[in-house]
This record gives C-alpha cells, sequence and structure tokens, in this order.
C-alpha cells in the first residue's frame, strides 16, 4: 500500500510546480475540456477562413473561455457536493449522539395520555 | 507537517483549511490561465508583420477586455467572501483554552472544569528523541479532543505574539491586555505544529505550537493525568 502510494505521488504533475494536476478537483477535467476545445475552433476557423495565425489565435481564445467555463462549472458543483457531504456527516453524527433522547428528530414523541388530575 | 523545500500549503485538519486550500486551488488556475493568456499575447505582438500607427479606438475591444475581468474578479469574490464569513462563525465550543504567549513559551490554560494549567517551552536540539523534529517539537502539547469545535483565547504576557498552526489555517495575534478569540475543529486525529508568528525578541523562531488531536476518552484520561500532576 505504501509503495502504491509512493508511485501514485511521484506521477502527479504539477503545474508550475504548485498546482498538482491530478489531485485538484475539476483541474484535469477543465484543462482537457480547454484543450479540446481550443482544437475543436481553431480548426474549425481555419477551415472556414484559411488563415493560420489567426486561427491560432481563435483557438487560444477557444481554449481559454472552454477550461474557464469548465472549471468554474466543475468548481460550483464541487462546492455544492462538498457542503452536501458535510451536512450528510453532521446529521449522522447527530443522530447517533441523540438517538432515543428528546432532540431525536427521526423517532416521533410517543402520544402523552390526557392527564385527568390536571386542572 | 511542512517537508523540505515544500512550495504548497500543508494538508488541511480542519474544514475550514479545506475550504482554504479549494479557494487557494481556484484562484491559482485562474491566474494561471491569466498568465498564460498575457504570455500569448506578449509573444504575438513581438511576432506580428502587422502595423498601423493609425488606430484611434476600438469600442469591441475596449468593452471585452472591461467585461471580462469584471466577471473573473465576481467570480473570485464571492467563494473568498463565503469564506471570510465562515472563518467568522462559532458554533457552540465544546471546550475553551486559553493560550497565552510569553517571551519565549506559550503557556495554556484549560478553566472550563478545573483549573489546569502548564507551560509549553520547545524541546533542545540536543536533547530531541530520535524522529522528533527540531525546533518544532514541546515539552507540553496542547492536547484537544477531535472534532469537537473548541474556543482559543490568545493572549500574551509581555511583548506581541503570535499563535498559528498553519494546517489549521489558523493565525491569531497575541496582543497584551487583549483578548482574542478564534475556534477550530480538528478533523482528525494526530499532531499539528505551528511556530509564533509575531517578532517577539531574541527566541521568536524557538517558540512553537503543538497541537495533539486525541479521541475523547484520551482527552479526559489526559486531562485527569495533568491535574494530578500539578
Amino acid at each position: 500500500m505504501a509503495i502504491e502510494e509512493e508511485k501514485d505521488n511521484k506521477k502527479g504533475f504539477k503545474l508550475l510546480g504548485i498546482l498538482d494536476i491530478q489531485k485538484t478537483p475539476c483541474a484535469r477535467e477543465a484543462l482537457l475540456h480547454g484543450s479540446g476545445g481550443s482544437l475543436v475552433v481553431g480548426l474549425l476557423h481555419f477551415l472556414a477562413t484559411s488563415r493560420v495565425r489567426r486561427s491560432f489565435d481563435v483557438g487560444f481564445a477557444g481554449f481559454m473561455l472552454t477550461t474557464l467555463g469548465s472549471w468554474f462549472y466543475c468548481r460550483i458543483n464541487n462546492a455544492q457536493l462538498r457542503m452536501q457531504q458535510r451536512l450528510i456527516q453532521d446529521g449522522i453524527k447527530n443522530k447517533l449522539m441523540y438517538e432515543g433522547t428528546a432532540l431525536d428528530t427521526v423517532s416521533k414523541p410517543k402520544d402523552k395520555e390526557p392527564c385527568s388530575s390536571c386542572p | 507537517m511542512a517537508h523540505p523545500s515544500q512550495l504548497g500549503f500543508q494538508d488541511a485538519a480542519s474544514p475550514v483549511m479545506e475550504e482554504l486550500l479549494h479557494f487557494h486551488d481556484h484562484a491559482l488556475m485562474i491566474v494561471i490561465l491569466i498568465s498564460t493568456l498575457v504570455l500569448y499575447i506578449i509573444v504575438a505582438m513581438v511576432s506580428t508583420k502587422l502595423t498601423n500607427k493609425y488606430i484611434l479606438d476600438s469600442q469591441e475591444i475596449e468593452i471585452v477586455w472591461t467585461v471580462l475581468p469584471a466577471v473573473i474578479l465576481i467570480l473570485i469574490a464571492l467563494p473568498s467572501l463565503r469564506i471570510l464569513y465562515l472563518m467568522d462563525e462559532i458554533n457552540d465550543p465544546h471546550l475553551t483554552i486559553k493560550a497565552m504567549g510569553h517571551q519565549w513559551y506559550w503557556s495554556y490554560e484549560y478553566t472550563d472544569y478545573e483549573n489546569l494549567g502548564f507551560d509549553s517551552y520547545m524541546i533542545p536540539t540536543q536533547d530531541l528523541l530520535p524522529g522528533q523534529f527540531r525546533l518544532l517539537e514541546t515539552d507540553h502539547r496542547m492536547v484537544v479532543p477531535v472534532e469537537s469545535p473548541i474556543r482559543i483565547l490568545v493572549s500574551a504576557e509581555d511583548v506581541l505574539h503570535s499563535w498559528a498552526v498553519p494546517s489549521m489555517g489558523i493565525k491569531m495575534d497575541a496582543v497584551p491586555g487583549r483578548l482574542n478569540q478564534t475556534a477550530f475543529v480538528t478533523s482528525r486525529p494526530g499532531l499539528f505544529y505551528g511556530q509564533c508568528s509575531e517578532i517577539c525578541g531574541a527566541n521568536h523562531s524557538f517558540m512553537p505550537i503543538v497541537i495533539e488531536a486525541v479521541p475523547l476518552e484520551h482527552f479526559e484520561k489526559w486531562s485527569t493525568v495533568m491535574l494530578q500532576d500539578a
């Protein structure tokens, strides 16, 4: 297990030595979407206009916009998922802690019998 | 725990630090993309054969390079403000600990139930056991129960200090005559190291902080032993 973990650590690629593409959520997907989008947009522009330099510019703009868009969309969903996971974890912890007590929100409280001697 | 030649943050030991790491990745990705764009534009400008000395204005590109940065800044600001307010939340702490800065050691007081207090001095290098970390180990660690909200009240007895634990995303100035409050929750058991983060004299670099997060039963046993030894 330790040897496999070491191999995984060695394989990780760090962009600019800081951003670990494999470990950072959404990084790999965003870069791959951006690369694919860049190729598609650049190629389509070249096929339509036969202008090489402008096609490179358009392809790069496509890379920027596709990467940014994919990154933002994925990160928003990831943040919502993490919040839900935390709420579920807290809910499980609270359920275990308060099970059988008055604060237990899952089990319904028993109906009280009417008090005959009460005013 | 930091390792040699480390550039990035340490692994998160609290939910707040996890959020900070995610925000850092988010901001760094945007910065990398913008830097790549600028580099590409520089190369394109330098290598073009086109020249036009008579451009006076261009409304379209002006609109693009005004609106796009504004949108990017908003998309950075929103998660930033969210984390800012998240860090200020204090959810019913289970324990309150006072961390007092001295020249040159920290003292911790657990006064919720009994009067437990102790000093935390750095272990000198010549007294370290094999496997211990130089300039980071202390003779008495601040022991806390894992996954419990803890309130820390930070102050100082003499000069300015700062109580910092990077893996939990905590840093709070210790000001004489002032009580600063912060809170944290440890996500996992273990040892978490920090160092004084405000210049305080000759041994400023030699007054570390060690938090030991343990299960509640172990914390209860530890506090009982510490009270007996006091």
